[in-house]
């Protein structure tokens, strides 16, 4: 008991902490599939194979930031890609109705946010494990969002705004200066400020944290609109890549985004991970379907393989923190 | 007063005689269709409307709300063996597994018609579908044949494993055996989403020069592999298969080739016809295999009308569409 109190009120962590070292393991990961892939393919180590990398990889990492937290809870959204299709849907009936881009984003951000805090406040106020809560959400916001299009699609969007998704500034395409900014500002949130902190702290013992005086219903509230949100602006960049919104989009996107925090590093149980290596879980997942589409993989072996670097990354992960334990 | 009396009820009197007349013929026909996603399923339920209305008959509606969902569709079929409809157009969420589900519609002696996927088992009043091979195999000629009957081909595949995927890829490669002037570079899974479609087609276009045609399974792969296309700055011919709205607005603007269309609307029409026909005690068609009709810039005028004014064939056309 007195280490699970002393652990929940420690002072702010570093990064070059328990979590720095998992990330490293990672990233080592990351630059090994990264390292086969570019003696077995020539293409993959040219630059624009490398940006296409970044810029896929980016959609599944701004799902998969906020999730970060809830996961630091020891919560889990699984309504996040439900929330994707669903956002984009509305903002993309916005934009066609009002042909402003900007209410359109409103709306995503708006509706994406909303969605979270009645997870939050399902988690909160209910007290419905997150598991469920979520999964019934999941449910609810299919439902909405199949009748609302009733198996249509909306497309075709002003090229301004597909230049969210699709378009370069100095060479970058524009989604890789928002990773590198999401990247940036959920680093700093998690590992330097006092909200963040808590939120770790409540993952690894709430009873503990509540004790501390943390005020564990709003940071859950919080966390819970964080991910919500961020699957807003994650539908925001779906739409304007893909120049189409659909209901059926939700299913495709959740695991995925799920898979990317747990094989950056984040525990289940919480109180353990970062957002970089859910950055570096997101580019592994994205290096492996990019690398068997460069060496033309059959189609009958993607998902084998896409399946045994989850499990393995997963259990790499385990014994290197028993390891460094 | 007793004027105006009269004048009231004369339109009433009239809305009852429609009623009896709707009630003396007024059949229900549950319709079962595998998901509210695919809008293929969407054309197939206005079809079955359409039809069900020109006859006098009305429709229920029976979709799983998870996509494709087995046991879902199972525990609906309990449900309407209850409450009894008329008939059943029936579209099995998988042609091996419902089986047990068919049987307990022949045990409840309601008769049912098999549209779009062959059930594996059960007795049906009739089969109206269409044929996925010669889907694949048509559009990729068609494409193939632009091409001048050469060229760089990548094929992206739909879900691994489902039928329409396995025989409309089947169709494609028999077309690129045909032409020996094509060479395929890669055929590579899509998954039916347009985001994986359009990620492939990146991928694909980092370690392939010169692409320059694409056969997409579905017009949403289809669609995205032309968003990575454009985004690259390059050129090649995409066809897709489906015939959705977005695909003939895409074959409109000169982005899409062309589209296979699996003729959803007319497998709903003729199946719910055939199925009040029989209730009716008139003569049905056995079996009715579409053929398939690539859509391109030629001939989308009929398929660029809202599928709510689009008329079904008649009794007579039925006929000749006949197979069996």
């Amino acid at each position: 008991m007195t280490d699970i109190t002393k652990e929940a009120i420690s002072p702010p962590r570093s990064f070059l902490s328990q979590d720095a070292i998992q990330v490293f393991y990672r990233l080592l990961a990351a630059l090994l599939i990264c390292a086969v892939l570019a003696v077995l393919s020539d293409s993959f180590l040219s630059l624009g194979n490398i940006l296409n990398v970044l810029r896929q990889a980016s959609l599944t990492f701004f799902i998969a930031s906020g999730l970060t937290l809830v996961v630091l809870t020891a919560g889990l959204d699984l309504s996040v890609g439900a929330n994707v299709a669903l956002s984009a849907c509305l903002a993309g009936t916005v934009i066609h109705q009002t042909g402003s881009p900007v209410l359109g984003v409103v709306t995503a951000l708006v509706a994406g946010g909303i969605v979270g805090l009645l997870n939050g406040v399902m988690v909160t106020a209910l007290r419905i494990p997150s598991f469920i809560a979520t999964y019934g959400m999941l449910w609810v916001l299919n439902g909405l969002t199949y009748w609302y299009m009733a198996g249509d699609t909306i497309h075709g969007f002003p090229a301004g705004f597909r230049q969210i998704g699709s378009g370069y500034l100095f060479g970058l395409p524009i989604p890789v200066y928002l990773l590198v900014v999401f990247l940036a500002i959920g680093t700093l949130f998690a590992q330097r400020t006092i909200w963040g902190q808590e939120i770790y702290a409540i993952g690894a013992n709430p009873v503990a944290a509540r004790l501390s005086g943390i005020p564990v219903v709003r940071r859950l509230l919080l966390v819970y609109a964080v991910s919500g949100t961020m699957a807003g602006l994650a539908s925001i960049i779906f739409l304007s890549r893909l120049n189409s919104a659909e209901a059926d989009i939700g299913e495709s996107l959740t695991l995925p985004a799920i898979a990317a925090v747990l094989i950056g590093g984040t525990s289940l149980f919480g109180g353990v991970g970062t957002v970089f290596g859910t950055f570096v879980g997101a580019l592994i997942l994205t290096l492996v379907l990019n690398g068997m589409n460069l060496l033309s993989v059959s189609a009958n072996w993607q998902p084998l393989v896409t399946g045994i670097i989850v499990i393995l990354a997963v259990w790499l992960d385990m014994k290197t923190r028993r390891r460094t334990q | 007063m007793k004027l105006r009396l009269g004048y009231l009820a004369l339109p009433l009197l009239t809305a009852a005689a429609f009623t009896t007349q709707a009630r003396a013929d007024g059949q229900t026909i549950a319709v079962f269709t595998k998901n509210q996603t695919n809008p293929y399923f969407q054309t197939v339920r206005v079809g079955a409307d359409v039809a069900a209305k020109a006859l006098n008959a009305k429709t229920l509606q029976y979709i799983p709300t998870k996509p494709d969902s087995i046991p879902e569709q199972l525990s609906q079929i309990e449900d309407v063996v209850v409450k009894k409809p008329s008939a059943i157009v029936f579209i099995p969420v998988d042609y091996k597994a419902m089986v047990p589900g068919v049987e307990k519609i022949n045990d409840a002696k309601i008769p049912v018609v098999n549209i779009t996927d062959r059930s594996a088992g059960g007795k049906f009043v009739s089969f109206v579908g269409a044929d996925d091979y010669s889907l694949g195999l048509e559009t990729a000629r068609y494409l193939l044949k632009t091409l001048g009957g050469k060229g760089n081909i990548v094929i992206i595949e739909g879900v691994k494993g489902s039928l329409t995927n396995v025989d409309r890829v089947r169709g494609f490669n028999d077309a690129l055996k045909e032409t020996p002037g094509a060479k395929l570079l890669a055929s590579q899974p899509g998954n039916y989403q347009r985001l994986q479609a359009l990620q492939v087609m990146e991928n694909l276009m980092q370690s392939n020069s010169q692409i320059d045609g694409v056969l997409a399974a579905n017009d949403a792969m289809a669609v995205g592999a032309i968003e990575a296309l454009d985004g690259a700055n390059r050129k090649a011919q995409v066809i897709g298969i489906n015939g959705t709205k977005e695909a003939i607005d895409a074959i409109k603007s000169g982005k899409l080739l062309a589209s296979g269309d699996y003729n959803g609307f007319a497998q709903g029409c003729l199946g719910t016809m055939m199925a009040i026909r029989n209730l009716r005690e008139q003569p049905v068609v056995a079996e009715i295999v579409l053929k398939p009709t690539v859509i391109t810039k030629d001939n989308f005028g009929p398929f660029d009308v809202p599928l709510e004014q689009r008329a079904c064939p008649t009794w007579e056309e039925a006929q000749k569409l006949g197979t069996k």
